[in-house]
C-alpha cells in the first residue's frame, strides 16, 4: 500500500463554510495507474493537493508509504515531498530563469543525495526519455507547451519518487501531445513500477488506466 | 534534522535571480553604494573639520582660564587701562596642584599692545609667558612656520608672532618690532619665531613674549593676570565651578564658554552627517525593499513551484535574503572604496583660505572605524530591507498559486 486516505473531508470558508470533499477514503497500491475523472468543480484538484501533501488543512487521515502526513512539520513535509512525490500540473510551470536541464535538476539539487555531475547525468537521461534531450540547454520558456509538459514530467521523476501525481496533465495539450504525455505516464508505471495518480477529463486516459475513480460532487465512487 | 539553508543549490538559485534581473540588481547596488559613499565622505570630511578645529582651538587655548575680576566700578576695556592682577596666586596654584583632573597649568600676564614695524602699526594681544611652563601647555613646535619655539623667549628680548600678524607687519624671523604698551613704555623685540594655529582669530593677534620682560616693562613685578589650566578630561569642567566657589575675586572660563560657536558647529556637523547618511541609506533600503517586494509578487509562481518540488520555507527565505545580502555587500564594498577615493581627492584639493581657518587643503579624517561603520551600515540596511519581502516569499501558499496558474 503506497497511499491510504481515510475519511478525508475538506471545507472552504470563502465566501462561507462549504464542504468540498465529503468523506473520501481510498487506497492505492504500488504500480497502479489510477485516474480520477469527474465534472469540473467536483473536487478533483482539491483531493490531489491533499494527497500530494501540499494541502494539510483537511479532516481525516493520510498515510503515504506508511508515513502519517499529519505528523510531519512543514520542513519535514517538504523534505518528504521532495523525496517521495513527483507533481505535474496542468500548466506545466517551469522556472524561466533556468534552462531546461537546470529545471529538471532542481528537485535533486535540493535532495542532495547525489553529486551535481550524477544529477546532471540523470537529468539528461530523463530528458532523453521524454524526447527533449536536444533542448537541454535552452531557456525553459523557449519550448512549446507540449515540450514543457514533458520537461515537467522529467522534473517530477528526477528524485525517483514512488508516487507521481498529475492534475489534468494534458488539459492544455493538443491530441498529439496528449498521447505523448500519457504514453510517458504509462511507461512510468509499466517500466519503472511507479504509482501514478491522474485527474483528467480525457476518456482516452481514464479508459486506459489500471483503475478509474469517479468524483461526483466531492465524493469519490470507487 | 533539517538540512542547512546555506548550500550551493540555494546560492545558485539566488544568483540566477540576481543575474536575470541585472538592471534592478545593479540599481539596488548603486543605491546602497550611494548611501555608503555619502556616509564615508561626510563623516571623513565633517569629523576632519571637527578634529581640525578641536586641534587648532583647544590645543591653542587652555581648557580653563582663571582671571581677576575687575575690582570696583567696571572700567571700560579701553586700550590703555591698567591690568587686573590676579590675587592669591599661591593659593590657587596650591589648589590646582591638588586637583586630580588638572594635567598642567601655567601663569600668564596678558596685555594689549601696539606692535610697530617699519611699515605698519597694529594692535596685538601680548601673552607674557613662562616659556618652560607654557611648553607643557601649548605644542607650539608643531605650529611653527619659521624660527624657534618658546625656549627662544628665555633671552628676554624676543617675540613670537602669529603668522597673519607677522604678514601684516611685513616682518620675518630676525626682524625687529617695537612693542608699545598702554603705559607709554616701549621696547624693541626681535622676532624669533612665527607660528600658525590655522585659526584667523588667533593668528591675527596672538604674540608671545617672556612674562618677566612684560612684568618689568609694566612695573608689575611678579604679577600675573591669568592662570591657564589644561585638564586631563576636558569634558569634565567641574573645576571651573569649584574654583569660583573657593576664590572670590576671580573669573573662570572654560573652553566651552570661549569656543561656543565651534562647539555648536561641531554638533551641527555631527547631526548633519548622521541625518543625511541615515536618510540616504533609508532611501536605498526602501529601494531594495521595493525591488524585492515586486520580485516576490512577480515570482509567486516560481516560489510555489519551488515549494512543491521540495524547497522549504526556510530555503525560500534564504534564497531571497541572500540576494539582498549580496546587493548589500557589493554596495558596501563599492561604497567604501568610492568614499575613500572621493575623500582622498578632497583631501588633496587646495582650499582657498577663508577668513576663519587657514589650511592648505581640506581636512579629512580617514579613520578606519568610519569605514567599518559605513560598511556595516550598508549591509545591515539591506538585510533589514530584504528580510520582510523574504518572509513574505516564504509564506506563499503553493496550492492557492497553482490553482491560479
Ligand atoms: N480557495 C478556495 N476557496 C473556496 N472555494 C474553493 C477554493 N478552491 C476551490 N474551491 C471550490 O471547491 C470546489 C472544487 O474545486 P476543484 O477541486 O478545483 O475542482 P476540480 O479540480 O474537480 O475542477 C469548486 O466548487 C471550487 O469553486
Ligand atoms: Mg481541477
Amino acid at each position: 500500500m503506497i497511499l491510504e486516505g481515510t475519511h478525508i473531508n475538506k471545507y472552504f470558508y470563502d465566501p462561507d463554510k462549504h464542504q468540498v470533499l465529503k468523506d473520501n477514503s481510498l487506497q492505492i497500491s504500488e504500480g497502479e495507474l489510477v485516474s480520477i475523472y469527474g465534472e469540473s468543480g467536483s473536487g478533483k484538484s482539491t483531493l490531489l493537493y491533499i494527497l500530494s501533501t501540499l494541502d494539510t488543512d483537511f479532516e481525516g487521515q493520510l498515510f503515504i508509504q506508511g508515513q502519517d502526513i499529519k505528523k510531519l512539520d512543514s520542513t519535514a513535509l517538504t523534505d518528504f515531498r521532495n523525496k517521495h512525490i513527483g507533481f505535474v500540473y496542468q500548466f506545466h510551470y517551469l522556472l524561466p530563469e533556468f534552462n531546461v536541464l537546470q529545471n529538471v535538476m532542481l528537485p535533486a539539487l535540493k535532495l542532495r543525495e547525489k553529486s551535481r555531475v550524477a544529477i546532471q547525468q540523470d537529468a539528461l537521461a530523463l530528458l532523453d526519455e521524454v524526447g527533449i534531450a536536444e533542448y537541454a540547454h535552452r531557456p525553459s520558456y523557449k519550448l512549446s507547451g507540449g515540450q514543457q509538459q514533458r520537461v515537467a514530467i522529467a522534473r517530477a521523476l528526477i528524485n525517483d519518487p514512488t508516487l507521481i501525481i498529475a492534475d489534468e496533465p494534458t488539459g492544455n495539450l493538443d491530441q498529439k501531445n496528449t498521447d505523448i504525455v500519457f504514453k510517458l505516464l504509462q511507461n512510468i508505471t509499466e517500466n519503472r513500477g511507479k504509482t501514478v495518480l491522474i485527474a483528467t477529463h480525457n476518456p482516452k486516459i481514464y479508459k486506459n488506466s489500471t483503475r478509474t475513480i469517479e468524483m461526483i460532487d466531492g465524493s469519490i465512487r470507487l | 534534522m533539517p538540512k542547512p539553508v546555506l548550500n550551493t543549490t540555494n546560492l545558485f538559485i539566488a544568483f540566477q535571480y540576481l543575474l536575470t534581473r541585472k538592471k534592478q540588481s545593479i540599481l539596488a547596488t548603486l543605491g546602497v553604494m550611494l548611501g555608503v559613499t555619502t556616509f564615508i565622505v561626510m563623516v571623513n570630511f565633517m569629523t576632519g573639520v571637527n578634529d581640525f578645529l578641536d586641534d587648532a582651538v583647544f590645543n591653542g587655548s587652555p581648557d580653563i582660564i582663571v582671571g581677576a575680576t575687575p575690582d570696583g566700578k567696571k572700567k571700560k576695556q579701553n586700550f590703555g587701562t591698567a591690568i587686573h592682577a590676579l590675587a592669591k596666586v599661591e593659593e590657587i596654584d596650591h589648589f590646582l596642584e591638588n586637583d586630580q583632573n588638572v594635567s598642567s597649568f601655567a601663569h600668564q600676564i596678558i596685555s594689549p599692545a601696539i606692535l610697530i614695524s617699519t611699515t605698519a602699526q597694529l594692535p596685538g594681544s601680548i601673552n607674557g609667558v613662562f616659556p618652560l611652563e607654557e611648553r607643557k601647555m601649548v605644542d607650539l613646535d608643531r605650529r611653527l612656520l619659521s624660527g624657534k619655539g618658546f625656549k627662544s623667549l628665555l633671552q628676554g628680548h624676543t617675540i613670537l608672532l602669529g603668522v597673519s600678524l607677522a604678514k601684516r607687519l611685513e616682518v620675518v624671523v630676525g626682524d625687529e618690532v617695537n612693542m608699545l604698551l598702554s603705559n607709554g613704555k616701549n621696547m624693541k623685540l626681535e622676532v624669533s619665531g612665527i607660528f600658525s594655529f590655522g585659526i584667523t582669530t588667533i593668528d591675527n593677534v596672538r604674540t608671545y613674549v617672556s612674562a618677566k620682560t612684560l612684568q618689568k616693562l609694566m612695573h608689575q613685578e611678579n604679577k600675573i593676570t591669568n592662570i591657564h589650566v589644561k585638564l586631563k578630561n576636558r569634558d569634565d569642567v567641574a573645576l571651573k565651578t569649584v574654583l569660583s566657589e573657593n576664590f572670590k575675586a576671580i573669573t573662570t572660563q572654560d573652553w566651552k564658554d570661549s569656543n561656543k560657536t565651534i562647539v555648536i558647529g561641531n554638533k551641527v556637523r555631527d547631526i548633519l552627517t548622521w541625518s543625511v547618511s541615515f536618510a540616504l541609506l533609508l532611501v536605498a533600503g526602501f529601494g531594495i525593499y521595493n525591488i524585492l517586494n515586486i520580485t516576490v509578487i512577480q515570482k509567486r509562481k516560481d516560489i510555489a513551484v519551488l515549494k512543491t518540488i521540495g524547497y522549504a520555507a526556510r530555503d525560500i527565505v534564504f534564497i531571497f535574503l541572500i540576494q539582498s545580502i549580496i546587493i548589500g555587500l557589493l554596495g558596501a564594498v563599492f561604497g567604501t572604496s568610492l568614499g575613500y577615493l572621493i575623500s582622498y581627492i578632497i583631501s588633496t584639493t587646495p582650499l582657498d583660505t577663508s577668513d576663519f581657518i587657514i589650511v592648505e587643503t581640506y581636512p579629512i579624517n580617514f579613520k578606519l572605524s568610519y569605514y567599518i561603520l559605513g560598511f556595516l551600515f550598508g549591509v545591515i540596511t539591506t538585510v533589514l530591507a530584504g528580510y520582510f519581502p523574504s518572509k513574505k516569499a516564504s509564506r506563499v501558499d503553493p496550492v492557492t498559486i497553482i490553482r491560479g496558474i
